[in-house]
């Protein structure tokens, strides 16, 4: 159980999918200017991450490895990805229109947001078993949201500062953004 | 034609061209990925093990679940070497390959993988540091100095090389157990 | 067959300052010289066979399969040089590790094939591809070459700094590859303002 704790608080904390791996700048740059559209995009995204991680796990065990297919991976697992994310937008449009109102413009997004295909081939490239797996995933999707929603809340502090014309939106944002993976940086050595 | 039966017909065809060109990709470089892997494990290998003339990754038997590599010269044993990892570390579980001559002692230990800091506790896997555990025949006596043992620890990190010294250790304590007779020890 | 088709993806629209697409190999990769240069050359690598066979096969595809066909045909060639450079140039390719296989979700590489290589000739779009990939490879490898050389003291691995110099580690851990970014960003802003004042 302590080995799962570890995982988790490994794949939030100090691993930081964003702020560590650098996987889903791009969201994190887009999206990140206001503290509510950045609540949504983390909902999306962990949404996604936990579906496809699990469809994607399934397939490597199921179909690739026994029929030694690993060189499909990639191609296999970004298709699996952009259909999933289609699939969950009808299904969301028909079953809970007020989750898709609020959720829907984020998913097409989602498709090339590098942080989906990272954890699923990081899921099978570190041999994780199910468990480890859905562990490992679900610290990596609060890591993001924790990420997302703490740089959005201090990019909303800049926007009311006077900042130098040259430094103005994406410099100081990834200046920031150095700072907040500084602080992060301070949790290493919590999981040895 | 059914508009969704195009997309699926268009996806398809695409799919399976892709897959073809792929298969033949993967062919085409299937032995020189081997062998490109194992060329670079038995670089690692030659960097422990004292001289030999065989194949050890070839000659590797299977003791209690941990793979010995076997260097031998005209067949006669001359050393061996297994991968032994520490979960000690700053940042996770360090890899260590570790050789062990035929009186017992380290011939060599390479990293094989780590993730340390950079700069800091990378230093591990510097030659400096690895050179400095050629030559030792007591298990116990390899740690740092913190824990007692001989091995020096660096400024601002000593969790990267206990792990190092953790795994040497335990290493060679499995090896000398399993191939040096009791006299010789 | 235009030149501009090549230079524009240099300067003009440089994917990564302009554009500010493709950030996540940008700053994964930047922490050694040659890493850059590889992941730019391979990334280039892509983007001209994936504008190639999009630009062929256009024709066909009708319109709403496009974003899965270009992504499976992307896929496709990110595959090959992942085989390729893990047999003949092993070192590297451990190097970049996962960020080989993550060249597929680059915006740089779908967003060419959309914007550029559906509605291009053949030659033009891998003019572009071409383009487009050297301009991410130079400003990786500016990228690179400043942290190495801060961080380490080296370029290409070779010892360039003085050896009193002690280097600065922070700027190869993940928060140099940021605030380095921001800098060099505002530096080329600041040099593209100069020009254009000078111009007038």
């Amino acid at each position: 159980m302590s080995g799962l704790m570890l995982l988790f608080v490994g794949a939030a904390l100090v691993n930081n999918v964003v702020l560590s791996r650098f996987l889903g700048i791009c969201p994190f740059m887009g999206v990140s200017k206001s503290s509510e559209t950045a609540l949504g995009m983390s909902a999306a995204v962990a949404f996604v991450m936990m579906i496809s991680s699990v469809v994607t796990w399934i397939i490597e065990y199921a179909v690739l490895r026994p029929w030694e297919l690993g060189y499909l991976q990639t191609v296999v697992f970004v298709l699996v990805i952009a259909a999933l994310v289609q699939l969950v937008e009808m299904v969301m449009e028909k079953t809970t229109p007020e989750l898709h109102a609020s959720l829907g413009i984020f998913l097409p997004l989602i498709t090339t947001n590098c942080a989906i295909l990272g954890v699923a081939l990081i899921n099978v490239q570190s041999d994780y078993s199910f468990i480890e797996m859905i562990v490992f995933s679900l610290g990596t999707a609060a890591g993001f949201g924790l990420a997302l929603v703490l740089f959005s809340g201090l990019r909303e502090r800049i926007s009311f500062s006077s900042v130098p014309e040259i430094f103005r939106d994406a410099p100081i944002a990834f200046i920031t953004a150095g700072i907040l993976a500084l602080a992060f940086m301070g949790f290493s050595g919590l999981v040895r | 034609m059914n508009k969704q039966l195009k997309i699926i017909l268009a996806v398809t065809a695409v799919s399976a061209i892709c897959g073809l060109i792929l298969g033949a990709a993967y062919n085409q470089t299937r032995e020189a990925i081997a062998e490109a892997e194992r060329a670079d494990f038995l670089a690692g290998l030659s960097e422990v093990l004292p001289p030999y003339d065989n194949d050890p990754d070839k000659d590797a038997r299977e003791i209690k679940g941990t793979t010995v590599y076997e260097a031998k010269i005209k067949g006669k044993p001359s050393g061996y070497a297994a991968v032994f990892s520490s979960g000690k570390g700053y940042g996770g579980h360090i890899y260590v390959l570790v050789g062990m001559d035929a009186e017992g002692k380290v011939s060599g230990v390479a990293v094989l993988k780590h993730k340390e800091t950079p700069g800091l506790g990378d230093k591990i896997s510097g030659k400096d540091f690895l050179g400095v555990f050629k030559g030792l025949s007591e298990p116990g006596l390899i740690a740092v100095k913190k824990d007692g043992g001989i091995i020096d620890q660096f400024s601002g990190a000593t969790m990267s090389p206990r792990a190092v010294a953790d795994a040497v250790s335990r290493a060679l304590e499995f090896m000398r157990d399993n191939f040096i007779s009791e006299e010789k020890r | 067959m235009r030149l501009s088709s090549l230079t524009d993806g240099i300067f003009k629209n440089n994917a990564i300052f302009k554009q500010m697409l493709g950030m996540c190999p940008t700053l994964a990769v930047t922490t050694s010289a040659s890493n850059g240069v590889a992941m730019g050359l391979a990334t280039t690598a892509v983007l001209m066979g994936s504008n190639f066979a999009v630009s062929l096969f256009s024709g066909f595809i009708p319109k709403n399969a496009r974003i899965p066909c270009y992504i499976v045909i992307i896929a496709c060639f990110v595959t090959v040089v992942d085989l390729y450079m893990n047999a003949y140039f092993h070192a590297l390719h451990k190097a970049l590790g996962l960020f080989i296989p993550l060249i597929v979700v680059n915006c740089i590489v779908l967003g060419r094939a959309e914007a550029f290589a559906s509605r291009s000739p053949v030659a033009d779009s891998v003019l572009d591809g071409l383009g487009t990939g050297i301009g991410f490879t130079i400003a990786l490898t500016a990228l690179a070459v400043c942290r190495e050389l801060v961080g380490a003291g080296t370029v290409f691995g070779y010892a360039v700094a003085p050896s009193f110099y002690v280097p600065v580690i922070l700027a190869v851990l993940p928060p140099g590859a940021f605030v380095f970014l921001g800098f060099m960003m505002a530096f080329t802003r600041f040099m593209s303002s100069k020009i254009k004042g000078g111009g007038h």
